[in-house]
């Protein structure tokens, strides 16, 4: 019997459907990690009949703003955790800038 | 010099006697090194290396730790997955990437090729895995 590890060896991350993503000067966007989410949830065949397909992207959009305003709620509860964690240790205009983002 | 897509022959056969454990949590500990263009690495890694790894600000010698997903089956293959993995606020430049077991003397598992050099500067790099799914998943015996 053959086990065929189904991995290409002579491709590019490209072929393994692994990707690379990077920021310069500030970190992924709820958005970005939004749309980056619902790649992992909703994949459509390019062959797929064309009604599914318009419907499984309708749906992947709904994911996509779904994610997207969760991660916003995320970060703003996690930006007045850290304000009141700067405050309490005597860094009030650290906790300032930090609500101001 | 160069760096070839390539799952390891030395996992493969360490597959056939037990080696790895990919179960979340009580399995493995998996990490994932960078690499500079300048490295070396292929089918015949057998083992996680410190030369021409990365260095910069946001990236430790050793890589990062993966998060395991457990082996599943969908049809006939069998599969296993990683959580995506961010390093965060980094200044880095990366060509490739060597997936290792940091539980079983750092013995290779994949060798990633990222086409092309992939620089974040004081932001995050991210290594995003595909679905893991029968067709997708990054390791999978079909």
């Amino acid at each position: 019997m053959k086990l065929d590890f189904e991995f290409p060896t002579n491709g590019t991350i490209k072929d393994l459907g692994i990707q690379v993503h990077t920021t310069n000067n500030r970190g992924f966007t709820p958005e970005e990690h939004a749309i980056r989410c619902a790649e992992k949830i909703v994949s459509v065949s390019s062959e797929a009949h064309p009604a599914i397909r318009a419907q499984a992207h309708a749906f992947k959009s709904q994911v996509i703003r779904a994610v997207e305003q969760t991660l916003c709620e995320a970060v703003k509860s996690d930006r007045t955790t850290i304000y009141n964690a700067l405050n309490e240790a005597g860094h009030p205009e650290l906790a300032d800038l930090i609500r101001r983002l | 010099m160069a760096i070839s897509q390539a799952m390891c022959t030395s996992f493969k056969q360490e597959l056939l006697t037990g080696t790895h454990n990919f179960t979340t949590s009580t399995g493995d500990a998996f990490k994932l090194a960078l690499y500079t263009s300048s490295a070396t690495l292929g089918a015949s890694t057998a083992a996680y290396t410190t030369t021409n790894e990365v260095t910069g600000t946001g990236y430790t010698a050793g890589g990062g730790s993966l998060t395991n997903v457990t082996p599943t089956t969908s049809g006939t293959t069998a599969l296993t997955d990683f959580a995506d993995l961010t390093f965060s606020t980094a200044t880095i430049t990366a060509r490739g990437a060597l997936i290792y077991n940091d539980d079983q003397s750092d013995k290779s598992v994949i060798v990633l090729d990222f086409g092309s050099d992939k620089t974040s500067t004081a932001g995050d790099f991210t290594i995003v895995f595909p679905a893991a799914a029968s067709g997708t998943a990054i390791i999978r015996i079909a």
